[in-house]
């Protein structure tokens, strides 16, 4: 039998009784078993200071490289980075090689995955190969435990291939993602088309490029029925779209990813590739109503989109880098800097809800699934605050609010 | 001795005007030495520079390397198809080894926007850049700029119209930059399709009229269009493309002044401007050729009495 005590901790959970209170709370055999005003000894006692618990952190969108790439990241430290960060579970994009396809790749994915240590979802692809042509097997992938089909940010170009597939998976409750560009505007385009991209005569991608396939698919959506995720939504007009979706009774759900919230085009300036992720940075107009439409609710999501890249890859000239930035470790104290931390612990533990996966709250006899930290903390985040093998991230010398202290899942603990 | 305000030439959008007008006043002077019956002086004697061509280039490579003679510097070359890129070495990787061989200052032309710029971050030496991607050619900007200097006697308040592929085009970019630094007015011209949406945020007008732009103006500066930047066809056909676009005598005679033809090479003769006008008294095209030695001169000359003052 083992024991954790949490001393002094600050209760957040709008679903607890105890929301918004300072308790001490006991954790025995990965169950909470106490919340009380004092509790007095356990084998293993956190005492620190601003103490906060919220449920355990979950991301819509990370990227691993086991199998096939692992020089960027290894499920193993993968593992250890997410719960180092504050999360206990993620939707784990099938970007690997070989893609998350078939059954047999959903299935070992999980066997190496500890269920006691940490709650991972694969995504299958949507079509074999992410080739765009042919449906992979996704029924069977569900049977497997794939939650969603998702062809890694590949956009779904036919829209014939589209509207069948939503048509398919109705019969079993399946959800498509679709990610929104396309290609034939975007072109080979890799930043955004505003001002900056014409300062810098980088080739510029416009923002009609996402709405359009928001557009075409929100209308096949409307004739098939069914449910559809739109991930790493980047634009005004892209929020307006959905919105309207919303107000019809569409089943659409989006999220928008943290890059898109914190940073704008203007940084593309520097040349410097870390900026390189895709959708690419957008404008302050944009970044300005996507904020906006978190705070209202109509972007019930917000994702890390956690995509590690090792230097060979990433450290070149800007149209010869790879996209993509790690997000899991600034997670946390970029949304409590954009937000606050009632709303930011808020936004990352609710997304398990959207996905229709077994939730937890803090309360006596609750599962124990957990976030620790700090909020109040001030600090620059640098390479030694990166957990990750590859250390691409977006966010190093960024001044930052708040620390993640840990993370608590069933009977295991990380503190940092 | 004045000097300029950076250690690298990457973009005309790094200098400031005073920068602009030393290297002008700096080329005068150059451009005399290069009129004179023995054409070569001693001034970097004991510099060596490197040409890193990873991208075609025929005028421009020649141009700087008989200005890196005409100054006594030691040369080495470069190109990409003879070199180990293909082999799969980096860029950082490729100017470490040869600035290992004690290279004061490279030269570097490359297919990628803000390749200079890059580089300038990774390695140390003094980097021109001789055109990269659709970003900067500022050299190019700086003898176009400099002839119509020449020419008018100053810049400030001159009319330029860039006619043509102002999207794929570094030369754009950088004219842009250095007309407006030096208080000149700007308008671009060509068909919308290649005109960039938000061009007008770097305070320049768009004149899709060919006709109205040359009336307004007292330079056009007509470029090449860039076949081998486009992934498809932002126009039907060349024909039609000179039909709306395309310079002949026959037009220039219907304007009510004379206006002054310039064309940053190589010519399509037939398409951007008829060889009547190439070869006309209104073209300055030659002389363009001409200055663009002068200029490269007085850069590398400047950047590397920065190198100098740093090593004393």
């Amino acid at each position: 039998m083992s024991s954790i005590l949490l001393k002094s901790a600050k209760i957040l959970d709008t679903e607890s009784s105890y929301h918004l209170q300072t308790k001490d709370l006991l954790v025995e055999d990965g169950v909470i078993t106490k919340i009380e005003d004092t509790i007095e000894s356990a084998d293993k006692i956190i005492n620190r200071e601003n103490l906060h618990v919220s449920n355990g952190f979950f991301d819509s969108s990370v990227s691993f490289g086991e199998p096939g790439f692992e020089e960027r990241e290894t499920l193993a430290n993968g593992v250890t980075t997410a719960r180092r960060s504050g999360f206990t579970g993620f939707l784990l994009n099938p970007n690997l090689d070989p893609i998350t396809d078939t059954n047999s790749a959903v299935k070992f994915l999980q066997q190496q995955i500890d269920t006691q240590l940490i709650d991972i979802k694969p995504l299958g692809a949507l079509t074999k190969s992410f080739d765009g042509k042919n449906l992979a097997e996704l029924y069977d992938m569900q049977m497997a435990g794939a939650v969603g089909f998702y062809d890694f940010k590949n956009p779904i170009a036919d829209a014939n291939l589209f509207k069948i597939a939503l048509q398919y998976v109705k019969s079993f409750d399946g959800l498509i993602f679709s990610y929104p560009q396309d290609r034939s505007i975007a072109g080979k385009a890799q930043v955004n088309e505003d001002e900056f991209n014409t300062y810098i005569g980088l080739k510029g991608m416009p923002n009609l490029a996402e709405e359009l396939q928001i557009a075409r698919d929100l209308y096949i959506l409307e004739y098939t029925g069914g449910k559809l995720h739109i991930p790493n939504v980047s634009t005004k007009a892209s929020v307006h779209l959905i919105k309207k979706a919303k107000a019809k009774g569409l089943k659409v759900t989006c999220s928008v990813a943290l890059p898109h919230l914190f940073f704008s085009s203007e940084k593309l300036e520097s040349f410097d590739s870390k900026y390189k992720i895709l959708p690419p940075l957008r404008t302050k107009e944009d970044t300005k109503a996507l904020k906006k439409a978190v705070k209202d609710g109509v972007i019930s999501m917000v994702t890390c989109d956690h995509e590690p890249m090792d230097e060979e890859h990433k450290e070149l000239e800007f149209e010869n880098a790879s996209y993509g930035s790690i997000g899991l470790e600034s997670a946390f104290s970029v949304m409590n800097t954009l937000f606050g931390v009632e709303m930011a612990s808020d936004l990352l533990s609710k997304p398990k809800t959207n996905f229709g996966l077994q939730t937890s709250k803090i309360e006596v006899n609750q599962r124990a699934d957990l976030s620790l930290f700090d909020p109040n903390s001030e600090y620059t985040f640098q390479k030694q605050h990166i957990f990750s093998k590859s250390k691409n991230s977006m966010f190093l010398g960024e001044s930052l609010k708040g620390n993640v202290i840990g993370s608590i899942y069933n009977d295991t603990i990380y503190e940092n | 001795m004045k000097e300029l305000s950076v250690s690298n030439l990457l973009g005309i959008k790094y200098l400031t005007a005073e920068d602009l007008h030393l290297i002008f006043e700096t080329a005068d002077q150059f451009k005399e030495v290069i009129n004179r019956p023995i054409k070569k002086v001693p001034s970097l004697r004991d510099i060596t520079i490197a040409n890193l061509f990873f991208e075609n280039s025929t005028r421009t490579r020649l141009s700087f390397e008989l200005a890196e003679k005409r100054l006594s510097a030691d040369v080495i070359n470069f190109s990409a198809s003879s070199s180990s890129v293909i082999k799969g070495e980096t860029l950082i990787d490729t100017v470490n080894n040869i600035l290992a061989m004690k290279v004061d200052m490279v030269v570097m032309r490359h297919p990628n926007p803000g390749a200079g710029v890059f580089l300038s971050k990774h390695v140390k030496a003094s980097i021109v850049n001789a055109g990269d991607g659709a970003h900067e050619h500022p050299t190019q900007a700086l003898l176009d700029v400099f002839s119509i200097r020449e020419k008018y006697g100053e810049v400030a308040g001159k009319k330029i119209v860039i006619v043509g592929d102002i999207m794929h085009s570094r030369v754009a970019l950088s004219n842009i930059f250095t007309l407006k630094k030096l208080g000149a007015e700007v308008k671009v011209c060509g068909p919308n399709s290649l005109i960039p949406k938000h061009i007008e945020s770097l305070g320049v007008k768009v004149e899709h009229n060919l006709i109205k732009a040359l009336e307004w103006c007292d330079i056009a500066n007509m470029l090449r269009v860039q076949n081998e930047r486009m992934e498809h066809s932002y126009f039907p056909s060349t024909r039609e493309y000179v039909q709306q676009y395309g310079i002949n005598k026959t037009l220039l005679d219907t304007l009510s002044k004379p206006v002054t033809i310039m064309h940053p090479g190589p010519i399509n003769r037939g398409v951007e401007i008829t060889s009547d006008v190439a070869d006309s008294e209104h073209s300055i095209i030659l002389n363009q050729v001409e200055n663009g030695v002068a200029i490269r001169m007085a850069v590398m000359y400047l950047l590397a009495s920065k190198i100098k003052n740093y090593e004393n």
